[in-house]
């Protein structure tokens, strides 16, 4: 019986209780860390869901899982790393349209270099094995180490500085609370993600043809669409929001480094397993999640901030194996 | 004694046929070869060599039973490795002194908290997808590696953790010559390693062909038709991961009796995962005995790489773009494992079988 009523009200129930916890660390901290944390928590979210809704997107329509999408961020990052560099002066200038300018460069150069990288990845690598999940994995992880090893030679293997416009740079002061300017940035930047992809899914015949092809790709094909291209362009979109979110991501913590992929790439996983495969809306909620959890911990006892997510995911495996919004097959 | 029944015939010859075929005799070499080493070349570097071989090859044969034999891929096998590695040393170093029962106890905890993990992760993600496995155990042994970095206090963080090694197995025990040789602690550490391994491999071996490993087997090529026939395909396979991850666990605590050291990078990290992968797929999935081709083709390639750089950078030393691609060697391993997997996804070993049951066919025709 107990069962039967944790299963149908589980997931309402988790949600509630997971919303309890979030005050939770209300206890070990005055209110205004509280509120500073909770807006970077809410912008790593943000910047981690753009890593992971590519993740859950082809792995919803091509099922495929991408072990290669976390290299796609460092690209992304680098990317933009070179763009600042080379338009130095337009990022140390006061002005906030040079800034923003060469800030829109950046995105955009990182999105169509990294969709270029996700359209040679899914043509060389991934087309070939289609169907095996087996294979997959092991060849987007021999991706993954490739073009690792190409930042290192392309970049060189140190970490550096990433530099930050100075639009970006400090803090706004409201009613004694110091906010930062970048967190609140990324945060839009974000939201305005997630507002395009959900417009482009919902409101867009392409948008239609791609939920069509999640929940059961043949018979798009068979209805005369070009899947195999529809599967490309997914793709590459997939890798553009990892750029994107390697872009956010890498002037959040104003350093690049070539190992980045992989270490976020474990991140994604965690959101993606526990907000559900498939799931754009399930993507930002787990990032959320991911992102608040991590930061709260990570000050109230460091050691553990990674060791806080995976219990997370070992919970919802327990109680929705699926994750909180399982979508499509 | 009872009459043979012609099953009973039929098997007795194929034995005996088996004892009279080439491959026994080149499997019989190895092992000699391996027993050789120490004899005919006793210096240090050919001694490690051999030994890192002789482990890695039974760990990347472990692996295949998951791999190749029942189809689930873990990044979190060197994480099991490395819990075997830092157990023993932990045991025997840091909070215990060099004894034999420290030893023989750090490989009992090492076992108990590999079976626990083993099963905790099976049970956790083998309900959904069998991908949400490689996802599970990448995540899992991300946070090993970072707990081992982290936690200094209590695992000796990046510098790791150094021991010696008690009574017989120490490197300053002497034991006199034997034909020549001095047999020291190394020496003795070695032959108890290759027992060991020689053991495990011998397990391994029976694992596979007996019926469990057939039910595996049967999971691996077809699931739903597996569980179809009546198999339980989840207690299987969540025997064949503990199985798979206790070698593992022993291996790491072998290995770590000869390095005398632990730290993360060494026992724990992503690379040696990749290692690991190469190996098997270098080697062949779902032949045990890939493992050995495997590990002796990446740990000699390991020994010469240095040797190949200076070589390039003496004969062309203008060349800027192929001196950086060869510093950047795991750039070449990687596209090497890629280039196998398209085109040798059976490996070295798969493909030699393949061919010798080719020829067999035709010449009997």
């Amino acid at each position: 019986m107990a069962e039967t009523i944790l299963q149908r009200w589980g997931q309402k129930f988790f949600i509630l209780g997971a919303m309890t916890l979030f005050l939770l660390p209300l206890m070990g901290m005055d209110f205004k860390t509280y509120l500073t944390l909770t807006i970077a928590g809410v912008a790593v979210g943000m910047m981690l869901f753009l890593i992971a809704s590519g993740l859950s997107l082809i792995f919803g329509l091509m099922d495929v899982i991408n072990f290669a999408h976390g290299v796609c961020f460092a690209w992304g990052a680098y990317v933009a790393f070179t763009v600042f560099k080379y338009f130095e002066s337009l990022v140390v200038a006061p002005s906030v349209f040079k800034n923003l300018l060469v800030f829109f460069m950046a995105i955009v150069a990182a999105m169509i270099v990294v969709a270029g990288v996700g359209i040679v990845v899914e043509r060389v690598l991934v087309r070939r094995v289609y169907g095996s999940h087996l294979f997959q994995i092991l060849i987007t992880f021999g991706g993954m180490v490739v073009l690792t090893e190409l930042i290192k030679i392309i970049w060189g293997p140190n970490d550096e500085v990433m530099p930050v416009p100075a639009t970006f740079k400090g803090n706004w002061d409201i009613f004694d609370v110091i906010v930062l300017k970048y967190p609140i940035i990324a945060i839009v930047i974000g939201l305005i993600v997630y507002g395009i992809i959900q417009f482009v899914l919902k409101n867009t015949k392409v948008g239609k043809i791609v939920r069509a092809g999640v929940e059961d790709p043949d018979m798009v094909q068979a209805m005369g669409h070009n899947v195999f291209l529809l599967f490309t362009a997914v793709f590459a979109a997939g890798a553009g929001l990892a750029a994107v979110g390697g872009v956010a991501m890498s002037m959040f913590t104003q350093q690049v480094y070539s190992e980045m992929g992989g270490a976020y790439l474990i991140f994604a996983f965690i959101v993606v397993i526990i907000g559900g495969l498939g799931s754009i809306t399930g993507s930002l909620v787990g990032a959320l999640i991911v992102g608040l959890s991590y930061n709260y911990v990570a000050y109230l006892f460091p050691p553990l901030a990674m060791g806080v997510n995976i219990l997370i995911m070992v919970i919802i495996l327990l109680i929705k194996p699926t994750g909180l919004f399982a979508a499509g097959k | 004694m009872a009459e043979l029944t012609p099953v009973q015939i039929f098997r007795r010859e194929e034995t005996d046929k088996y004892f009279k075929t080439g491959t026994f005799y080149l499997k019989l070499a190895l092992v000699a070869v391996f027993f050789m080493v120490p004899f005919v070349f006793p210096s240090f570097k050919v001694i490690d060599l051999a030994l890192k071989i002789m482990i890695f090859a039974v760990l990347v044969a472990s692996f295949d039973i998951l791999l190749g034999y029942t189809g689930i891929l873990s990044f979190g096998h060197v994480m099991f490795f490395g819990i075997g590695a830092y157990s023993v040393a932990m045991m025997v170093g840091k909070y215990g002194s060099p004894s034999y029962v420290n030893l023989l106890i750090g490989f009992i905890i090492a076992m108990g908290i590999t079976i626990a993990l083993a099963m905790l992760i099976s049970f956790l993600s083998l309900r959904v997808k069998a991908i949400f496995f490689a996802m599970v155990t990448l995540a899992i042994a991300e946070f090993a590696i970072i707990f081992a970095t982290k936690l200094s206090g209590f695992t000796g963080g990046e510098d790791g953790i150094l021991i010696s090694m008690p009574g017989i197995f120490k490197t300053s025990y002497q034991m006199g010559t034997f034909l020549g040789l001095e047999i020291k602690g190394r020496i003795i550490t070695y032959y108890f390693a290759f027992i060991v391994s020689l053991g495990l491999f011998l397990l391994m071996l029976r694992f596979i062909d007996s019926p469990l490993g057939r039910v595996l087997q049967a999971i691996r090529d077809n699931e739903p038709r597996a569980e179809a026939i009546g198999y339980k395909t989840f207690v299987f396979k969540a025997i064949s991961i503990c199985f798979g991850c206790l070698v593992a666990t022993i291996l790491g605590g072998l290995y770590v009796m000869w390095v005398a050291y632990a730290n993360p990078e060494s026992v724990l990290g992503i690379p040696i995962m990749l290692d690991v992968l190469l190996m098997v797929i270098v080697g062949g999935m779902g032949t045990l005995y890939g493992g050995l081709a495997g590990a002796a083709f990446l740990m000699i390639a390991y020994t010469f790489l240095p040797d190949l750089q200076n070589l390039t950078q003496s004969l062309l030393p203008n060349a800027h773009l192929l001196h950086s691609i060869m510093e950047r060697w795991l750039l070449i391993f990687g596209v090497l494992f890629i280039l196998v997997v398209f085109f040798f996804p059976k490996g070295i070993i798969g493909t030699i079988q393949d061919f010798l049951l080719q020829r067999k066919a035709t010449s009997s025709d």
